[in-house]
């Protein structure tokens, strides 16, 4: 398997198929002899702006603090929870506890579900 | 017959994509400045048009990827990132037009100056995404769309020289007015071949649900409903070459071009004229919406779609309800809708690489199409589109500064 | 020591000697429960370029590029890249002693 061809940028989806962002980048464990292993996925913001540009993750990382879910730590998925690797990549987690759809679900709450028509479902609720 | 029905998808997309505010502008000052000259421009957009509707239809089904998402995956987020931009802003500016072209259309119909339509032509926009479904969007504005077949019929009782029409397909150099002839041809290929459409279709057809089994359908699909576009286009051009080319009128601004079937239909010409316009911008309006939350949400792997409740795909909701409040923004100051489309389109052409490069790779990719990877006439015909797409970013700004 | 794998991307790899070798484009990996064991590094002069070449029209183009040495992707074993200081990548071995990629 190719990481950068087959993981990464991959959609992420729950154990029910609710879609749960992208794998925007990967956490590698490296030690002075030992075999690298990849063990965590990375979904958020300050990772994926880091991509482009490392002050454009600083930014990201710093509003992801104060605004919205307001979330201080960056979203980690241990590699254990995958299920399958396809063209999507199915985890083994629920969408809502692993912290990928803080963002969403905030908006819809605060934002969205105050508009008329909006709709008062939370994103994920299983139906 | 459900797959029969999918040609809406084909319908919308040609009128409210193909025929819009920046086609129609094109068209008519093709026609009054050069006869029918530019027909063969026309022609050109509209192949590359079929071919690329195609493949974007095609990519869909197959892989369950849209163009969008399947660029960020294969090509990584920076490189997508410099696709987004460069897509997103140029499809901003089209939408301004488009709603622009709605307020006009309203204007010569009330009287009431289009800047104070601006609110309300957006807040519809927005409402209908809000609460519309997907399919009610895309035949709504199909069947609604369908009021454009009164520029065919405006042609025909014209009664035009079919043959030196016919003539006008094939190109020629101009004579005189070299660098306003190529920059009315640029225009014209910047009108049509518009990246946001395939965006659009791609992304259509996973709301449609399509599979490979609707590849023959899509065939049809992409064929028949761009041609359909073509065609008005072309029935506009050769209208205008009728009525305002004899006449020496330089269209410049859009109550001129309302005059362009009260030649042919003096009791309805000016009504269906602004009806049309109406229907096209408004379904090209929410085409363009549609596509730039739909690069937002794919690109980030959010939820997205049209027959979701919008709590349940929050952040896709607010981006469209964000990108229509900011379009109607320019209208309330008065900037020209017609200057819009005319800059949009110039831009179009000069970004249109950066939408058709990423393009033909995925086109190639056996992980996303398998055996029904581009064969050599599709592969051959993007990669003319490349260069010719090349051309155009090159030639399109300078020459708007001519000849414009 | 943990590495953000996304950032490696792209990265200029030097080889013990000194000499540039490429840019990091691409890491197999064998899959198990708990991770994802790099087994190899594949350095290559476009991160693009390989990316893509997993089809046809790039792969003739590709063919005929490292026909002429002008682009050559070298398949590094895990153990020769040291990623100590992950901004410059090392390897551990020569440029002359790498395997090409097939």
């Amino acid at each position: 398997m190719h990481v950068v061809r087959d993981v990464l940028d991959k959609k992420l989806l729950d154990h029910e198929d609710e879609s749960m962002g992208r794998i925007d980048g990967l956490v590698m464990q490296i030690g002075k002899s030992s075999q690298p292993r990849i063990t965590h996925i990375a979904v958020g913001g300050a990772t994926l702006w880091a991509r482009v540009h490392p002050t454009l993750g600083r930014i990201a990382r710093r509003m992801a603090g104060k605004w919205g879910p307001k979330r201080r730590e960056k979203v980690r998925i241990p590699w254990s929870r995958v299920r399958t690797v396809g063209r999507d990549v199915t985890l083994d987690v629920e969408a809502k506890h692993a912290g990928a759809i803080d963002w969403e679900i905030w908006i819809a709450r605060h934002i969205v579900e105050r508009i008329p028509g909006g709709g008062h479902e939370e994103p994920d609720d299983g139906d | 017959m459900k797959k029969i029905l999918q040609i809406s998808l084909g319908i919308v997309t040609a009128v409210g994509g193909f025929l819009e505010i920046g086609s129609v502008v094109t068209a008519v000052q093709a026609g009054a400045s050069f006869n029918y000259q530019l027909l063969w421009a026309v022609l050109l957009g509209t192949i590359c048009l079929i071919f690329l509707v195609e493949m974007s239809g095609r990519l869909a089904a197959v892989s369950k990827h849209t163009i969008v998402e399947a660029t960020r995956e294969r090509f990584g987020f920076p490189f997508f990132f410099i696709v987004m931009i460069g897509m997103t802003l140029v499809a901003f500016l089209v939408l301004v037009a488009e709603l622009g072209g709605i307020g006009l259309s309203l204007q010569i119909l009330t009287g009431i100056g289009f800047p104070w339509w601006a609110i309300p032509v957006s807040f519809l926009v927005w409402l209908l995404m809000w609460k519309g479904t997907f399919g009610l969007i895309e035949n709504g504005a199909s069947l609604l769309g369908l009021v454009t077949l009164s520029f065919v019929v405006a042609a025909v009782r014209l009664h035009p020289d079919w043959g030196s029409a016919a003539h006008g397909l094939l190109p020629t150099f101009p004579g005189a007015r070299k660098a306003s002839y190529w920059f009315v041809a640029v225009s014209i290929l910047g009108a049509s071949i518009s990246p946001s459409l395939m965006y659009f279709y791609s992304s259509g057809a996973i709301e449609d649900e399509w599979d490979e089994s609707y590849i023959p359908i899509n065939r049809l699909t992409a064929t028949l409903g761009m041609s359909l576009g073509g065609f008005l286009s072309m029935a506009v051009l050769v209208v205008a070459a009728l009525v305002f080319h004899p006449r020496g009128i330089d269209v410049q601004k859009f109550e001129q071009a309302s005059l362009l079937m009260t030649t042919a239909l003096p009791k309805w010409g000016f009504t269906l004229f602004a009806l049309s316009m109406l229907f096209a911008c408004f379904g090209a309006a929410l085409e363009i919406s549609l596509a730039i939350a739909y690069f937002f949400a794919q690109g980030f792997g959010w939820n997205w779609s049209e027959d979701l409740a919008p709590s349940r795909d929050a952040r896709f909701c607010l981006t469209y309800t964000i990108i229509i409040l900011l379009g109607a923004v320019p209208l309330l100051f008065g900037v020209d809708p017609v200057k819009v489309t005319v800059m949009s389109m110039a831009l179009t052409s000069a970004t249109l690489p950066l939408a058709i490069v990423p393009f033909i790779f995925l086109m190639n990719d056996p992980i996303y199409l398998g055996k029904h990877r581009n064969g050599w006439l599709s592969n051959s015909v993007v990669l003319i589109i490349i260069l010719l797409s090349f051309i155009l970013a090159v030639i399109s700004i300078p020459l708007e500064l001519i000849g414009g | 020591m943990e590495i953000e794998l996304e950032l490696l991307i792209g990265r200029k790899v030097r080889d013990v000697d000194g000499a540039n070798v490429g840019r990091i484009e691409e890491f197999r990996v064998e899959r198990q429960q708990n991770a994802l064991l790099v087994e190899a590094y594949l350095i290559g002069a476009s991160a693009l370029i390989h990316r893509l070449s997993a089809w046809t029209l790039v792969r003739p183009i590709q063919r005929f590029l490292s026909a002429k040495s002008i682009y050559s992707v070298y398949e590094v074993p895990w153990q020769d890249m040291d990623l100590t200081d992950p901004h410059n990548p090392v390897l551990r071995t020569a440029k002359r002693d790498l395997r090409h990629s097939r």
